[in-house]
């Protein structure tokens, strides 16, 4: 019996599923399967599970459970998801996403290894790539005025709605979600704010009119819809969203990812307004038994001190506001800042503001597949910290989360054209 | 000034240190740090932030840490948290006799980031002495018929009663928990079984006649109290331990830590009675979000359940003492512990007791021993998981360690006064 690894489809943008199956297999035989994937850096990232095969000699994972391995259970993504770098504290995270994609080799063992080199060569083997960009999406390096970025346009005529994507304290320029967004119609600029080019090396405040120069700079291009654009933000990106929600009209929807609602160590300036920041209290960090630190409990030391002047003044923004929360994330206390920004917004009578809050989700959710990063180095700190996260929770909040996002972005963005 | 006073600065491991800090302005923020180097210069650490009180003054008695590897008041909490700077080494002191473990606790401002250099302003420090033995204690190389191991005898010229030391995990001769034990009163000896001098450098099977060599020879020792010895076991050892109980009449009490009721991976032989290996099932090993494997479900189908594999424990004459680490991720201890006693129930007998402790791992060690919550065995995958949380852990530590030196005690040593 020949032993037939399938993986369909075995080429296809990294949001997209894949269906495995295995034939050929001896009847009830207990196998492993394993993903494996180099990064760009050279970095392995690997994950196995044990599955059994049918009387048939098949394996089916969209209907199979794993029996135990890097996951448990019925997940038929969760190869992929589960990926783990085999030196700690390694985060996975695509660079160039226009030429080249992520090789996952998947390998079928007819036994259980779990040993990091195994000493049977697999039976089978099938490799999937997964892209960041579709078919026709183009990319333009931006380097207007003071800014910095890449553009992303779908393929066709526009204009597309415009949306702003901004990352966290990992700083420089971060390309794949926006590459992601973009192969799913949006028109979206990756913007780097801080240690990228010309940019300021450190960040040592947010100063507001760069991110309009942005807002300006895409409403400007002859392929974006106008009035408005949105926003897609995380960690410290999404504290940048919200202000940029409160204060830029331009700026009508915006996604903020485990974000706080007030100005953290550094302060906020737009024209002649400077917020102070509150500082995080650092010891009230944890180290957590790998070593790596929690920072969770510093910032939410900042919810008991009433601080009014460094809160963000949501019921000022005119746009839609979508708070994404991880109830597991070890980062920041996520969920308390989305709570107090809703309830700021309810008491000064706005209903602009939504809140979605996904219980063993982590601080980096990311789009679907994506695998779990629990812990990495952070540059800033100079030390590996906790992202947080449970990882079949994860997964599952990082595929409806994308749902999610793209509906309001639709929703609030897309110009209908009965509208007069 | 600042200073810092610990007391005492020199004693056994299970002992308690007062540290304080004096001199300090009222609310001062201080940092104490803790380090540590292992025989092979493996560097671990730990940290605590404390608030000074109005006098200037912190009492780790009394005053609880705001953050750093724990939270709360728990006076040796800079020694049970201390982590290994490469991750994953395990802290375990070769040689008992000779050297303490020294252990540098500092005084300072509080470093932000938090980072193990030492870059931040230090006010006050001082070394204190950790050692595996008393004065007085002596010890004994044994190397007679087929036993390998080290005899620890108390200072004195009395009679103590014998203990029996069994660990797992990696083989070899392990003995700091016999050194400790002897500086407690009881004449212990730390029993190799493979990987060690020329005993097998694995091992194949457990052969029973060996420890019964074991049980004679300290019984035919002229400082050991007759007429029956005690165990003192884990993991592996434990069943080890618990198939001398049943097979040897001389064994009157045996302390059971995170063991199973069945045989795993070697057979058990005695006088030509083989026992074999319970079946298990490789596949439902399963990694956490970290990457680190649980063992714990592997005996599901078979040891979990089916009392045809369990031991006979009900031909034991003598005492139990189960100490079961709820949160034990290896194995399945909590179950087996209770399997046992329900086993011992049915026929008619009660001599046992249970310490069952929420939030312990698997690595139960005397008091004040840092968490290990994962490690790498040799000839087994690495990074296995033995979970555990750190603060019950080290209550469970703490409270066992007395309860144990309790029951051992009770069983070893007022069977001789009442043939008097």
């Amino acid at each position: 019996k020949m032993f037939q690894l399938t993986a369909t489809p075995s080429s296809a943008l990294a949001d997209e599923p894949v269906a495995i199956r295995a034939t050929g297999l001896p009847p009830s035989k207990v196998v492993t399967l394993q993903a494996s994937l180099k990064d760009e850096k050279g970095n392995l990232f690997q994950s196995r599970a044990f599955y059994r095969a049918n009387k048939a000699g098949e394996i089916d994972l969209e209907q199979d459970p794993a029996l135990g391995g890097d996951y448990v259970g019925v997940h038929s993504m969760g190869l992929f998801w589960s990926m783990k770098p085999t030196v700690a504290f390694q985060r996975l995270l695509k660079r160039d996403v226009m030429n080249s994609p992520f090789c996952i080799t998947l390998d079928l063992y007819d036994s259980v290894c779990f040993k990091d080199s195994a000493t049977v060569p697999p039976r089978v083997s099938q490799m999937v790539q997964r892209w960041f960009s579709g078919p026709g999406v183009q990319r333009k390096q931006i380097r207007e005025g003071r800014v910095r970025g890449a553009l992303f346009l779908p393929p066709g005529e526009g204009p597309f709605p415009g949306i702003i994507d901004l990352f966290g304290n990992i700083g420089g320029l971060v390309e794949f979600r926006a590459s992601l967004l973009a192969s799913s119609g949006f028109a979206v600029l990756a913007l780097a704010y801080f240690a990228y080019e010309d940019l300021p090396e450190k960040l040592l405040e947010v100063d507001l009119e760069y991110f309009e120069e942005a807002a300006s700079f895409l409403l400007s291009h002859p392929k974006i819809q106008r009035p408005g654009i949105g926003v897609i933000s995380v960690s410290k990106g999404a504290e940048i969203g919200l202000a940029m929600a409160c204060y830029l009209k331009q700026v009508v929807a915006t996604v903020c990812i485990n974000g706080c609602n007030m100005v953290v160590e550094v302060p906020l300036r737009y024209r002649d307004l400077v917020v102070p920041p509150i500082l995080p209290a650092l010891e009230y960090s944890q180290v957590h038994m790998s070593g790596a630190v929690s920072l969770q409990r510093c910032f939410g030391e900042l919810l008991n001190k009433s601080n009014h002047q460094s809160v963000l003044p949501v019921e000022k923004a005119e746009g839609k506001i979508l708070f994404i929360v991880g109830e597991n994330d070890e980062c920041i206390h996520s969920r308390a800042f989305a709570e107090r920004a809703m309830d700021q917004l309810r008491s000064h009578g706005r209903s602009t503001g939504r809140m979605l809050a996904y219980p063993g989700a982590g601080h980096l959710i990311e789009p679907p597949y994506a695998p779990l990063c629990f812990w990495s180095w952070q540059h800033k700190l100079a030390c590996p910290v906790v992202w947080g996260g449970d990882p079949v929770a994860h997964a599952s909040t990082q595929e409806h989360v994308w749902g999610e996002i793209q509906k309001f972005f639709r929703q609030h963005l897309v110009k209908t054209t009965n509208k007069l | 000034m600042a200073q810092l006073t610990a007391a005492p600065l020199s004693a056994l491991v299970d002992e308690p240190v007062h540290i304080r800090a004096t001199g300090l302005t009222p609310s001062q923020l201080v940092c104490l740090r803790a380090s540590l180097s292992d025989e092979k210069g493996n560097l671990f650490y730990s940290q605590a932030y404390y608030k000074a009180s109005d006098t200037g003054e912190v009492d780790l008695e009394k005053d609880p840490s705001l953050g750093g590897d724990f939270v709360g008041v728990h006076p040796m909490g800079l020694f049970w948290s201390l982590k290994p700077e490469t991750p994953l080494k395990r802290l375990m002191k070769r040689d008992v006799m000779n050297s303490p473990f020294q252990i540098q606790l500092k005084l300072c401002d509080p470093d932000v980031p938090i980072t193990n250099r030492d870059s931040s302003t230090l006010t006050a420090s001082l070394t204190l002495e950790r050692w595996y033995v008393a004065p007085g204690v002596t010890r004994i190389e044994v190397k007679e018929g087929r036993l390998r191991g080290a005899l620890f005898l108390p200072p004195g010229d009395n009679h103590f009663p014998g203990v029996i030391d069994l660990f797992g995990s990696g083989g070899g001769l392990i003995e700091f928990r016999a050194g400790l034990l002897a500086s407690r009163g009881f004449a212990t000896l730390a029993l190799a079984y493979w990987g060690y001098d020329d005993l097998p450098r694995q091992l194949r099977e457990v052969d029973i006649e060996y420890f019964e060599e074991a049980v004679n020879f300290l019984l035919r020792h002229p400082k050991v109290l007759g007429p029956g010895v005690g165990i003192l076991s884990i993991c592996k050892g434990a069943e080890i331990g618990l198939s001398m109980a049943i097979n040897l009449k001389q064994i009157s009490a045996t302390v059971l830590i995170n063991g199973p009721n069945f045989v795993i991976s070697n057979p058990h032989v005695y006088r030509g009675e083989v026992s074999q290996p319970t079946p298990y099932s490789i596949e439902l090993i399963s990694s956490n979000a970290l990457g680190f494997v649980a063992f714990h479900r592997v005996y599901e189908q078979t040891g979990d359940v089916d009392s045809q594999y369990f031991f006979p424990i009900e031909k034991a004459q003598g005492h139990f003492l189960f100490i079961v680490g709820e949160e034990d991720k290896n194995i399945n201890s909590k179950c087996y512990a209770q399997q046992a006693i329900e086993q011992l129930r049915r026929n008619g007998k009660e001599n046992w007791t249970l310490l069952s402790y929420p939030g312990a791992g698997h690595l139960i060690e005397p008091p004040y021993s840092p968490l290990c919550y994962a490690s790498r065995i040799p000839y087994v995958h690495p990074n296995i998981l033995w979970g555990g949380d750190v603060i019950p852990h080290a209550a469970a530590q703490e409270h066992s360690w007395k309860e144990i030196q309790k029951f051992l005690r009770e069983h070893l040593i007022s069977t001789r006064t009442s043939q008097l």
